[in-house]
């Protein structure tokens, strides 16, 4: 897998929480595994069809998906349900969606399938290529995981 | 979802507009998220859902009249943006109509119109905003 594909995610997914959230996305070091694993409780995952294909999946911890879907909505929640999932299924998306755009500007010409999200712990999701890459994504003093499964 | 100053673009009709929509939203949302049962709360659900609707459409033609007058170029590609948002709330709509208590998709639905008013407030329209600017300073 090229890293060229992982500049235009981080750019969306900065640019996303910039203005949703004025939040300051850092990146890690990126890791490379051959399957996916998340370490994190709620997970999106979002295909990716046309010049490229494979998944990227969005690795979030539960408190964080609370404190950014309390902050859009101005309520409080006590569960993770339907809405929650839903809202950040759509973040996911949002981001995605910009990615590939980008993408586009490098003559990739691709397509999004709407988001799937699982919640849980030790899921195993299929891939696209043997090589995973993994973006740690710093936000604030909270971590999410990005996960990247894509071939030409 | 709170309205914030950050989040004006600086043309008086569409910032009064956007808060206004926040405002319907903001009413759609509580009755939503409210602990009633469905059978409670479904009128309010389609009133309040009816008068945020009917506000999205006159809000979007304002918005789209703005960018005509300033030659905004994303102009077709925000109107593109508009139009698949109107299809979507409009599948929603036939959805609901065919069943009033699916809770599952009034939940999926008002979730992910959440997190989309805010990209587009925050986002796209934001990028209308700072091309007025450059204009003017030119």
């Amino acid at each position: 897998m090229k890293a060229t594909y992982i500049n235009p995610i981080f750019i969306a997914a900065r640019e996303v929480f910039r203005n949703m959230f004025s939040i300051e996305l850092e990146r890690g070091d990126l890791r490379v595994d051959e399957k996916i694993v998340p370490n994190h409780v709620i997970n999106v995952s979002i295909g990716i069809t046309g010049d490229l294909n494979g998944i990227i999946l969005f690795s979030f911890p539960e408190e964080m998906v609370f404190k950014l879907v309390e902050e859009m909505a101005g309520m409080e929640f006590k569960e993770f349900d339907t809405f929650m999932a839903s809202a950040i299924g759509e973040l996911a998306n949002i981001i995605t969606g910009n990615a590939m755009s980008n993408l586009s500007e490098s003559g990739y010409a691709c397509n999004i399938v709407p988001p799937q999200i699982t919640v849980g712990l030790n899921k195993s999701f299929s891939t696209a290529s043997k090589k995973i890459l993994i973006i740690p994504m710093q936000a604030g003093n909270k971590s999410f995981d990005l996960y990247i499964s894509i071939k030409e | 979802m709170i309205w914030k100053e950050k989040y004006a673009i600086g043309v008086e009709v569409i910032d009064r507009q956007h808060k206004e929509l926040f405002e319907r939203f903001n009413k759609f949302l509580r009755v939503v998220r409210s602990e009633q049962s469905m059978e409670e709360k479904i009128a309010d659900i389609e009133e309040t859902f009816n008068f945020m609707g009917e506000y999205v459409i006159a809000h979007f033609d304002s918005e789209e009249a703005v960018q005509r007058k300033y030659n905004f170029p994303e102009y077709e590609r925000h109107r593109k943006i508009h139009e698949d948002f109107k299809k979507d709330v409009m599948e929603f709509k036939r959805k609901f109509e065919e069943n009033k208590y699916d809770e599952e998709l009034i939940m999926q639905f008002s979730g992910r119109l959440l997190t989309w008013l805010i990209n587009h407030v925050t986002g796209e329209d934001q990028k209308i905003s700072k091309y007025i600017n450059r204009k003017e300073e030119e």
